[in-house]
């Protein structure tokens, strides 16, 4: 009964998120609990959920059939499995060192990526003096990067850090700033006569009004995360650790399961990360979706 | 002349503004004065293009005027935002949708505070219940109807009490029967509240219901055309609307309206 369970557990990770919209609008709780039920039953509807999930069917099942025809191309997924299995100790290893990477990096590159955000739309010439060097990073592919941060750092944990924070910067700093940019005009006039300081009107208005925008950045910015500990490993595969390079070391064997469970793994903690902005997102956005509170 | 606060309420003298890049600028506003008395509510009606909402925000040191003097209570328009004396209700109610009722009419005391000595600071729970919004102080702004969320944004603009309180057009996303109700809640409000009001519309029947007199502006650039004085007797309910006296008003107020449009095409 494997499918039944799975759907319990969707069913109660969305009776979470929506138990959450409603503790924040608390006294509320009870005009929009309907609302909110409904909407959690129109999501469990088959619906919703079930072409996504026969398009994933019939993919593993094209996978399967091309596998066992091409032997040499790609592994079978029960090949992958079995790896995965056997092997569980040394992909957990390696999935923490890709982890730690993903966490250090990515943590790294949104603060700075907000921060300097935050600077830049506090004080445009900011702006002027920093954006055209930070465009001419960004544009430099970041595979032409990682290796002279190799020779320059050394084979540890440095280099790695420091590609999967650049990649995570520059949609971080975009998006913040955007988002810092576009208050309310109008709230913003409100503040003014006021006679608010920059701090409050920061305080106030810009930091929560950019969130919207910030966790669009951060859904662009946490799978290119992955993609920048990835390369960085790739790179500096002679050290094993980390799953980019079990991808290339497996591959440079032409060991098929190895290479794509490796690669299995990068996906999952992809999905995982997304799965658990989605769920922040809820929490902290919640009056940014005007279902959420009810309109 | 009250001898007491010489100056009280708005003195809008010889203001002049424009807008654009040099050479190809356009005159806004052409040597506008008017003056609103303490407790007195004045109505600013006029096409769209006649430079009302560019006078408000010029009381409200949103925009510096080119030429000319405003003066809030006898002091620059920048001494009286630093006093925190000016309450803005804007054209839409632009309250924070993270903050609950309560807390968004809370903000203007936390802003700035150092303007809140020696200030008749009101109780933003008591404020919100004569509003008829009691029961909806811990929601936030997205469960309530547009009429409540003005509400709340008057309020907010009554809360740290001010002088002078400028409204842009508040009701105009309201429908009809809404507006109404919202028009005499803040009579109300303001019967027993008396501050110098510019209400900026461009309702007819609004501006008379609501107002001691009416300005009338008129477009290219912008001006005052003529000022109507309202003598109906207050405090005044809706049954204003059927008498003789109302309706000569509307009459005068679109008349002259009307010369004002025509005045733009010709």
């Amino acid at each position: 009964m494997p499918k039944s369970r799975k759907n319990e557990d969707t069913m109660s990770t969305t009776e979470t998120s929506a138990l959450a919209v409603q503790a924040a609008t608390s006294a509320t709780g009870r005009r929009f609990s309907p609302l909110a039920s409904a909407k959690l039953k129109q999501n469990l509807r088959w619906t919703n959920w079930a072409p996504a999930v026969i398009t994933f069917v019939i993919a593993a099942a094209l996978w399967q059939i091309t596998a066992i025809a091409n032997p040499y191309v790609i592994p079978t997924i029960d090949q992958v499995w079995m790896s995965l299995i056997k092997d569980a100790d040394t992909y957990w290893a390696n999935m923490l060192v890709t982890g730690l990477e993903v966490v250090v990096g990515a943590s790294s590159g949104i603060l700075a990526g907000f921060i300097l955000a935050i600077i830049m739309a506090e004080f445009q010439i900011m702006e002027r003096a920093i954006m055209p060097l930070v465009v001419v990073v960004m544009v430099t592919p970041i595979v032409a990067i990682a290796p002279a941060l190799v020779v320059a750092f050394g084979f540890g944990m440095t280099p790695k850090f420091i590609v999967t924070a650049l990649v995570v910067f520059f949609p971080m700093l975009v998006n913040s700033l955007a988002g810092l940019r576009d208050v309310d005009d109008r709230a913003l006039d409100v503040m003014k006569t006021l006679h608010a300081s920059r701090w409050e009107i920061f305080r106030d208005l810009r930091f929560t009004g950019s969130m919207p925008y910030v966790f669009a950045g951060l859904r662009i910015a946490l799978p290119l995360a992955i993609v920048g500990a990835a390369v960085a490993e790739f790179v500096a595969a002679g050290q094993q650790a980390g799953l980019g390079s079990l991808v290339t070391i497996a591959a440079a064997q032409a060991n098929l399961p190895v290479t794509w469970a490796s690669i299995a793994l990068l996906c999952l903690m992809g999905v995982i990360l997304i799965s658990l902005l989605a769920l922040v997102r809820k929490r902290v956005l919640w009056w940014s979706d005007g279902a959420a509170v009810g309109r | 002349m009250e001898t007491a606060q010489p100056h009280a309420g708005v003195h809008i003298e010889d203001v002049s503004k424009s807008f654009g890049p040099e050479g190809a600028r356009t005159l806004v506003l052409n040597h506008v004065s008017l003056s609103i008395k303490m407790g007195e509510f004045v109505s600013v009606i006029g096409p769209s293009g006649c430079g009302k909402s560019t006078l408000l925000k010029t009381v409200a040191g949103l925009i510096e005027a080119d030429s000319g003097t405003v003066e809030v209570d006898g002091m620059t328009v920048k001494a009286a935002t630093k006093n925190k004396m000016i309450g803005l209700v804007p054209q839409s109610p632009a309250l924070l949708p993270w903050r609950t009722v309560l807390d968004n009419v809370r903000l203007p005391m936390t802003v700035n505070p150092k303007a809140n000595a020696n200030r008749n600071l009101r109780d933003p729970r008591e404020i919100l219940e004569s509003f008829g919004l009691g029961a909806a102080l811990d929601k936030y702004p997205g469960q309530l109807s547009g009429g409540m969320q003005q509400r709340v944004a008057i309020a907010r603009a009554f809360v740290f009490d001010p002088s002078v309180l400028l409204m842009d057009e508040p009701f105009s996303a309201l429908d009809e029967m809404n507006r109404d109700a919202q028009r005499l809640g803040l009579l109300d409000f303001w019967q027993s509240n008396r501050k110098a009001v510019m209400f900026v519309t461009h309702s007819v029947p609004e501006a008379i219901m609501l107002s001691d007199r009416i300005v009338v502006m008129g477009a290219h650039p912008g001006h005052i055309a003529e000022i109507i004085d309202v003598p109906l007797p207050r405090p005044r309910t809706i049954d204003v609307y059927a008498t003789d006296e109302f309706r000569d008003l509307e009459g005068r107020v679109r008349e002259t309206l009307r010369e004002v449009m025509g005045q733009k095409s010709a």
